[in-house]
């Protein structure tokens, strides 16, 4: 029994994790009309910043527990990033997706070789912040406590985006661009503010993503492709575009993973794109998506 | 075909060779080679042309196995600059190198192998980590006539099917059947009494291999163990979380696992939060194999460490064995960190390339042909810093004796590092298929030589 | 005067131009080093994948990032062929190769012809992820991430075989021959297709659906017969790959490396029947360096494929023909 509640709370940490990832590809592609191909790797920014903000604050005799708030800063730092390079999108944004496409895989290219200009090849880790926090016992069995932080995270995330964007102007603003460029632009809305704006929280949610998840495990090169592909095929079942498909798209693709890996060790890796293709045949758009 | 007599397991480990030592002590495996042609003293005969001798070192410098692939390059090149500093080979040839990175993948490999040897003129070829790339290039080198050291690569596939009958090819580290046999052999050794595995292995060759040659092992040495939990996690996974707790719900007595580079540091911290070392023993084939310092002191102790069956730097330890002690004495001094195995196998590669021009030279005179080398290879040993290294002349692979340890935090070293009381070796000659053993397709469909071999000829220990 | 010659026999002066590219081609080898003339051979087998990728993407409208799928049913057929029916004429991989590659795409085309823009991109995407998950898993089958082994063919039903001395050098030379023939077969064949009623009806769905479908045309099947030769085109390359790189992996159905086929042909430029051709033999010398000259190559391809998507989204091809058409327009009597 515990056994089940132990790979539950692993399937909602690693959901979480993957929300953070697909909604903020979901945004972007909802506000922007971008499927931004270089998002994994923001999020894989998101992890070497944190680890490495989190290596220089030990050397330097930070207490561990200061060092939890150098999630935001690993985020934040990604967001801005995010708005950096979003003026060198801009003149794509009215050409055909193609070329969305393979500008945002070029800068996935350049982005995985910077990583490993600035920080090298070995992985960097961030366990301090991980051992702040003790592990629970229950039922013989422990599990750490940071994976629930990071669960906890992940729900404040989904109901803060969704507060934001259903409960704000800023997300009346975010909802009516997304729906009708043009008409919301001869509204008088800031386009190009609005378009910053989203670019930036996609990239920040995506570095939040790499930097809750690097404590529990390291920052690697190449860590972004494949957080991409998932990434991917979470907004294909869950519909690119929309929040709550990102969020259930999480959930099922995280609870099939775990459950193969429990029960079918042997088709991990084929059944979640089977499960893709499978859901592209019947409903392209996705659960939720709109066409 | 016979059944398996029955033997007594400690028996069994005694006629195997198995010995534990300390690391400041000389093991099994560490008799000194003769020292054959005294060609170090001797001056070079004839007329040698002082033109570079080209290498390409391919080898990883990005991606998670970078932490493998870096040191290789580390060793190779400071093998060049010693030999270089006395001139180059035979005095006058000096090392040059040109390096590509191995994660460009196996099919650019195999064209930036060519474009190596033809445009860029290289001389001998040396590198390689993944057991993927060596059955392809191997068979490119062949073709291209080209001189061939493979440092790592390990896979038994190469010389059991790709290049069945190397010319050009050498291999310089140990088999990979010997990983996991050496790994089954370390369990019986130290913990008797365990009868559940559970296993988890990256999903490629590496892994499907380890397992398949410990269980085979590990199946003889002790009775009655059985398998009660798999998983195969994809190569560059960095999240064990799911797998870790499969392994745990399924008991075990021990856990296996031939996860390696920074998929390991991911694993043994996420394991340690699971507490899964306190439920279990566990025994790896590559834990400590990488870059020493890669290995932080979080990682638990007592962990059966495998050094993919060939070096680590504390072993030989102390002043039995000074190859070693100035070895790794040397390599710090020049990049700061500690030798790992890729490191030691690339920097004995120059020197055993070294010897065998030396020798030949000493035959023939002037800058002998490839072809003179290569005879002076095959059958060569050596006394490298890992003990006695013997290029076996019908598969061109080298042999040493396997060794494995245990973790152990020390104040000497900030990372985690063996136990110095702990070493396990054994002679490679019995856990290796002999010379003649037949290959996979000559008679037997088994994935490897040494996996038959090991199904005809082990016994079975009782108790 | 020129301009007059080639307003009146445009079609001439092409088929001269293609004559003359093609003696240089078949020149090349005698002057090149062997290297060259193996790099070269690769260039060739790529244009042949691109050509056959733009008939989808340039004519159709239709962006796949799963033609790997293809190229690597056509390689990993040859390597079955030979590990489990001991072939090794040349001629019987790809008469035997090229119905699989074709079988392959009229599945896989058939599901996803169904949907257009991104979720076509992305089921093919998905599909061709799914072929690579089952070589990656069936390892007892497939070899694995240790792939295949292939050794050199015999050519021309058996007549040219390499072995013995030199063996290494005849065989590329040989090679390229055969692989130049073929190209150039694949050339005339997709002209003919392009020009063909059957291609303007591709353009015609692809400039304007509504209109095509108001006019008749059955978009759903067209498409689908689009996708069907495409696939059979880079199958063809998988084909005529593998025995020059003596090994099949499974990172030849990884998705990348549909990537890299969609690069190709944009370097090139899809917009012109050539581009995809030009492209290919660019991008195949682009990478080797790329790969010899820094550790950081992806870097470089990164920048320069932002640079291209940027400056050039015609591709070289593209920006050629519109500089020479400016030129024309310049030349034109006032």
């Amino acid at each position: 029994m515990s056994i089940l509640i132990i790979q539950i709370l692993n399937s909602l940490f690693y959901a979480s994790v993957l929300f953070l990832i697909a909604a903020g590809l979901s945004l972007i592609f909802g506000v922007m009309r971008i499927v931004n191909m270089a998002h994994g790797t923001f999020y894989a920014v998101g992890a070497f910043v944190t680890a490495w903000l989190v290596g220089r604050a030990i050397a330097l005799g930070v207490p561990a527990a200061w060092t939890f708030l150098l999630i935001p800063v690993g985020a934040g730092a990604v967001a801005l990033l995010g708005v950096a390079i979003e003026p060198l999108l801009r003149p794509f944004y009215r050409r055909a997706e193609e070329y969305q496409l393979l500008v945002t895989f070029g800068l996935l290219l350049i982005l995985e070789d910077v990583i490993r200009l600035l920080w090298g090849g070995l992985p960097l880790s961030a366990d301090p912040v991980m051992d702040v926090l003790p592990s629970i016992r229950f039922g013989g069995l422990i599990y750490p406590g940071y994976n629930l932080v990071v669960i906890a995270i992940g729900v404040a995330a989904a109901i803060g985006l969704w507060a934001v964007i259903y409960r704000t102007k800023f997300g009346v603003m975010l909802r009516a661009t997304s729906q009708d460029r043009r008409m919301a632009s001869a509204l008088g809305l800031n386009v190009g503010l609005v378009y910053v704006s989203a670019f930036a929280i996609g990239c920040f949610m995506a570095g939040l993503g790499g930097a809750i998840i690097v404590p529990t495990q390291t920052a690697v090169l190449g860590m972004g492709i494949d957080a991409l592909i998932l990434a991917f095929v979470v907004v294909v079942i869950g519909g690119l575009g929309s929040l709550q498909g990102a969020l259930v798209g999480a959930l099922i693709v995280s609870f099939v993973r775990t459950a193969g890996i429990q029960f079918f060790p042997e088709i991990e890796l084929a059944v979640l794109y089977l499960i893709a293709a499978v859901v592209l045949l019947v409903k392209p758009t996705g659960l939720f998506g709109t066409a | 075909m016979d059944k398996p007599t029955a033997v007594d397991r400690r028996k069994f480990l005694g006629a195997l060779g198995v010995t534990v030592g300390g690391t400041g002590l000389a093991g099994a495996g560490l008799v000194a080679g003769p020292q054959l042609v005294k060609a170090a003293g001797e001056p070079p005969k004839g007329k040698i042309p002082d033109t570079p001798y080209r290498t390409g070192h391919m080898t990883f410098f990005t991606s998670p196995a970078a932490v493998l692939g870096e040191p290789s390059y580390k060793g190779h090149i400071m093998a060049a600059e010693e030999i270089n500093a006395q001139g180059g080979f035979l005095g006058k040839r000096k090392i040059e190198t040109i390096t590509a990175d191995e994660a460009a993948g196996t099919d650019a490999n195999v064209k930036e192998l060519r474009r190596m040897k033809l445009e860029g003129k290289i001389d001998l070829f040396t590198g390689i980590i993944s057991s993927g790339n060596t059955p392809a290039l191997g068979p490119v080198a062949e073709e291209l006539s080209l001189l061939t050291i493979f440092v790592d690569g390990c896979t038994d596939f190469l010389f059991d099917k790709a290049v069945p009958q190397p010319k050009y090819t050498f291999r310089i580290t140990n088999i990979q059947s010997a990983d996991g046999i050496t790994s089954a052999i370390g369990t019986a050794q130290t913990w008797p009494q365990v009868r559940r595995i559970a296993h988890i292995h990256p999903d490629y060759s590496y892994g499907r291999n380890a397992a398949e040659h410990f269980t085979l092992a590990l199946e003889r040495l002790l009775p009655g163990t059985e398998v009660v939990s798999e998983s195969w996690p994809k190569l560059g996974t960095t999240d064990f979380t799911s797998h870790i707790t499969k392994a745990m719900s399924a008991n075990p007595d021990l856990l296996y696992t031939a996860v390696w580079g920074g998929d390991y540091v991911a694993f043994y911290k996420q394991a340690l939060r699971y507490g899964l070392f306190d439920k279990m023993k566990v025994a790896t084939t590559l834990a400590l194999g990488v870059a020493p310092h890669a290995i932080g002191k979080d990682h638990p102790e007592g962990v059966l460490a495998g050094v993919h069956s060939n070096y680590y730097f504390t072993y030989p330890g102390g002043d039995r064995w000074p190859l070693n002690k100035e070895f790794v004495q040397r390599y710090h001094k020049r990049w700061n960190e500690y030798p790992n195995f890729q490191s030691e196998g690339s920097y004995v590669t120059l020197y055993m390339l070294k010897k065998a021009i030396e020798r030949a030279n000493q035959l023939v005179g002037g800058w002998p042909d490839d072809e003179v080398i290569i005879s002076q290879l095959e059958g060569m040993g050596y006394d490298a810093p890992s003990g006695y290294v013997y290029i076996r002349p019908d598969n061109h692979q080298g042999y040493k004796d396997a060794v494995i340890g245990f973790s152990k935090n020390l104040p000497d070293y900030p990372f985690s590092t063996w136990d110095p009381n702990r070493v396990i070796t054994i002679p490679i000659r019995n856990i290796t298929a002999p010379p003649s053993w037949p290959k996979p397709g000559q008679g037997h469909n088994e994935s490897t030589a040494a996996a038959d071999w090991i199904k005809k000829t082990w016994p079975k220990a009782t108790g | 005067m020129l301009a007059d010659v080639s307003r009146a026999q445009p079609k001439l002066l092409l088929f001269a131009a293609a004559a003359v590219v093609l003696i240089l081609l078949a020149l090349l080898p005698s002057y090149i080093s062997l290297y060259q003339t193996q790099l070269l051979t690769y260039g060739l087998i790529a244009a042949i994948a691109a050509l056959g990728f733009n008939l989808l993407l340039g004519y159709t409208g239709l962006l796949s990032f799963g033609h790997s799928a293809f190229f690597g049913i056509g390689a990993y057929s040859v390597a079955f062929l030979l590990r489990d029916a001991g072939i090794r004429s040349m001629e019987l991989y790809i008469l035997i190769g090229l119905p699989v590659a074709a079988l392959t795409s009229a599945l896989f085309g058939y599901i996803c012809v169904r949907h257009t823009r991104i979720f076509f991109g992305i089921l093919t995407l998905a599909l061709s992820q799914v072929l690579w998950t089952l070589t990656y898993k069936f390892f007892w089958v497939t070899g694995g991430s240790d792939g295949l082994r292939v050794g050199r063919p015999t050519l021309l039903a058996g007549m040219l075989t390499f072995t013995g001395r030199d063996a290494f050098q005849r065989f590329i030379n040989g090679y390229y021959y055969y692989v130049l023939a073929v190209f150039a077969i694949c050339v005339v064949i997709m002209w003919v297709i392009v020009h063909s009623p059957f291609g303007k009806a591709l353009q015609a769905i692809r400039d304007n659906e509504t209109r095509a479908a108001f006019l008749g045309l059955r978009i759903r099947r067209f498409r689908w017969v689009a996708f069907l030769i495409s696939g059979t085109f880079t199958g063809l390359a998988g084909i005529l790959w593998v025995p020059l790189n003596g090994l099949t992996t499974p990172e030849v159905l990884y998705w990348p490396f549909s990537g890299e086929i969609v690069f190709m042909t944009l370097l090139g430029g899809f917009r012109n029947f050539t581009g995809p051709i030009v492209g290919g033999i660019l991008f195949t010398y682009l990478k080797t360096y790329a790969v010899a000259a820094t550790e950081y190559w992806q870097l470089l391809l990164g920048v320069v494929l932002v640079l291209l998507v940027m400056l050039l989204p015609t591709g070289i091809v593209g920006a050629i023909s519109a500089t020479a058409a400016k030129l024309r327009w310049k030349e034109k009597p006032a």
